[in-house]
């Protein structure tokens, strides 16, 4: 009988996708997720809010002061929420279908391991697209709403000063808190600081291919994520000799997606450092993508 | 050509830490023909899930070799014609029947009105067409069952296996899979299914195997198994005693042995389902 045998089955993007989709699916449906991200987004709202003690009319200064703690209280925010989503979620997913049994399933089926691991993957990535889409919207509804109130306050104080040179200074006062609101570097900001977290999903996935407890798969991913932090400083300290420069070549670098703390004061994100950077973790992406391949098609369910 | 095939088929689990290792699988020779229902019977630990997971290459025969319809296990190809329904599953909790069952076809590779038209053939299939929009967590055992059945059927494969299809149902959930397999062996369908509740496998299996310890003890047609050779049942309506007394001394004349003369029973189940046939609010957690 060569029917079944001249028969193959390649690899399959669709059956990919619809695992990712299912993956995101199952993720948005639970109550932890929606109370996760309903809490984000309340608390980035109402930056805008607590922040207005201190202002009177005191002018450009504070409102600079102001706009520069919405965007520290509102990317610390979304850092914050966007590693609990990204941790917790890829923790559980593959510890979850094993113990529902439905990773027998879809293995049963004409499946590639690969594409199961990759589906898996795609999904937590994509719940961490929606989550910091979702989260940065509401931190560009914050800041705006802020930064248009100063924007009024100053363009009438240009509006009714008194003599030319008041009226010019308050013009380029009214250009700076404009130029503070719609700062396009915070948009670089935020696609690292997704990248940052699509990493460590990826990071955390691989943990959860060799274990099959939820918990340890948290706390070694969070170790990880402090320890990458460690790492930028950690090469410039022994970045010199052999056997160190090794091992640090090998640890994923996360501190180099952080530029919040720059964005925020004003220094500008040159392309070139966002592309070397996303370049920087897409390697590394794929390298943790196939290490997690490699054990996972090895191990026995 | 056989649907399975295994020889040797043998499986040793490390359980670790020096403690050695767990003889799962004994060298079995398996062979399920197309078109039976062939039931792995034995009890908990003697080897039936272990050689399902064989079968579907989710864990790696330690020596022997498995096929299904002459492919190789290990290779995915031979997952094409084979649905599986795994003991106790619970699926995706936050999905709804309908949901479920179109996760499953798209990645048998099917789409669009087609698969909107199995999954409607399905639910009917199964009884849970009025459950389609609910979520699974709110599924009894018995319907999340029926929807692991469906999900296994999806791609409508040749070859089944089933693993403890009807352990932890009541026994209308129970005798409804039976007709379903019933069903399904009418279509032409190959059956491999594990059980420890003989009395349930008994009608519907053509063949069983019995496994202990990992090794195939018994095996063979069920008609032929549980058929006593030298005994003959007779039953017989509104005798009056005198005839009794005839046909007693006409046995014994042909030099035969009266072993016992006794009113028969109706099994416990036949008097359970009627008894619910009869409730006219209906029966059991249907949707």
């Amino acid at each position: 009988m060569t029917e079944a045998r001249q028969e193959w089955v390649g690899f399959s993007a669709s059956r990919v996708w619809a695992i990712a989709v299912n993956t995101l699916t199952e993720s948005v449906r639970q109550k932890v997720y929606l109370i996760l991200i309903l809490f984000a987004l309340v608390l980035i709202a109402s930056a805008s809010f607590f922040s207005q003690f201190g202002f009177g009319d005191a002018g450009e200064q504070v409102a600079l002061e102001q706009l520069k703690f919405i965007k520290d209280f509102c990317l610390g925010a979304i850092s914050v929420f966007g590693v609990l989503i990204a941790i917790v979620g890829a923790a559980q997913l593959i510890p979850n279908e094993l113990e529902n049994r439905s990773i027998y399933t879809i293995l049963a089926k004409p499946v590639r391991r690969f594409e199961f691991l990759l589906g898996k993957y795609l999904g937590s990535a994509l719940l961490l697209l929606v989550s910091v889409a979702m989260m940065s919207a509401m931190f560009g509804v914050a800041l705006k709403f802020k930064g248009d109130n100063y924007l009024r306050v100053a363009r009438e104080a240009a509006m009714h000063g008194e003599d030319r040179g008041s009226i010019e200074e308050a013009a380029r006062q009214a250009e700076r808190i404009r130029a503070a609101v719609y700062d396009p570097d915070l948009v670089k900001a935020l696609l690292l600081a997704y990248m940052k977290l699509a990493l460590l999903a990826a990071i955390t996935l691989l943990v959860s291919t060799f274990s099959t407890s939820m918990v340890f798969n948290v706390a070694v991913a969070l170790m990880i994520f402090f320890v990458g932090h460690l790492v930028g400083a950690a090469k410039e300290r022994w970045g010199e000799s052999g056997v160190a420069r090794f091992l640090l070549v090998l640890a994923p670098d996360l501190s180099v997606f952080n530029v919040a703390d720059d964005v925020i004061l004003g220094h500008a994100i040159p392309w070139v450092y966002v592309a070397k950077v996303a370049l920087y973790g897409a390697v590394y992406l794929v390298a943790v993508l196939a290490a997690a391949h490699f054990i996972f098609t090895e191990r026995e369910m | 050509m056989d649907a399975i095939r295994t020889e040797n088929l043998t499986k040793k689990y490390n359980l670790g830490w020096g403690r050695g290792r767990l003889l799962a699988l004994d060298g079995l020779n398996l062979q399920v023909r197309e078109g039976e229902v062939y039931g792995l019977l034995g009890p908990n630990g003697s080897g039936k899930s272990t050689t399902l997971k064989l079968i579907l290459n989710l864990v790696w025969p330690t020596s022997g070799t498995a096929w299904i319809f002459d492919v190789p296990c290990d290779r995915v190809v031979s997952r094409l014609h084979v649905g599986f329904l795994p003991e106790n599953p619970y699926f995706y909790r936050y999905l709804t029947g309908a949901e479920t069952l179109g996760f499953y076809g798209r990645l048998c590779g099917m789409n669009g009105a087609a698969l909107r038209k199995r999954i409607d053939e399905l639910l009917e299939m199964v009884g849970l067409t009025r459950a389609r929009d609910r979520r699974l967590s709110g599924y009894s055992k018995g319907m999340l069952q029926r929807i692991g059945l469906a999900q296994a059927l999806v791609h409508d494969p040749r070859l089944l296996l089933l693993d403890e299809p009807t352990a932890g149902v009541d026994p209308i959930g129970s005798k409804e899979i039976r007709d379903l397999i019933l069903r399904l062996k009418a279509m032409g369908k190959t059956v491999l299914l594990s059980s420890h509740l003989l009395g349930q496998v008994q009608d519907v299996c053509d063949r069983i195997g019995v496994l202990n310890l990992g090794k195939l003890i018994l095996e063979g047609e069920v008609n032929q198994l549980v058929r006593d050779q030298h005994r003959l049942s007779i039953t017989v309506q509104d005798l009056s005693e005198n005839a009794r007394a005839a046909v007693e001394s006409a046995v014994a004349t042909a030099g035969g042995r009266v072993v016992s003369v006794e009113h028969p029973q109706t099994t416990l189940e036949t008097l359970f389902l009627d008894a619910l046939r009869k409730d006219e609010r209906g029966a059991g957690d249907h949707d």
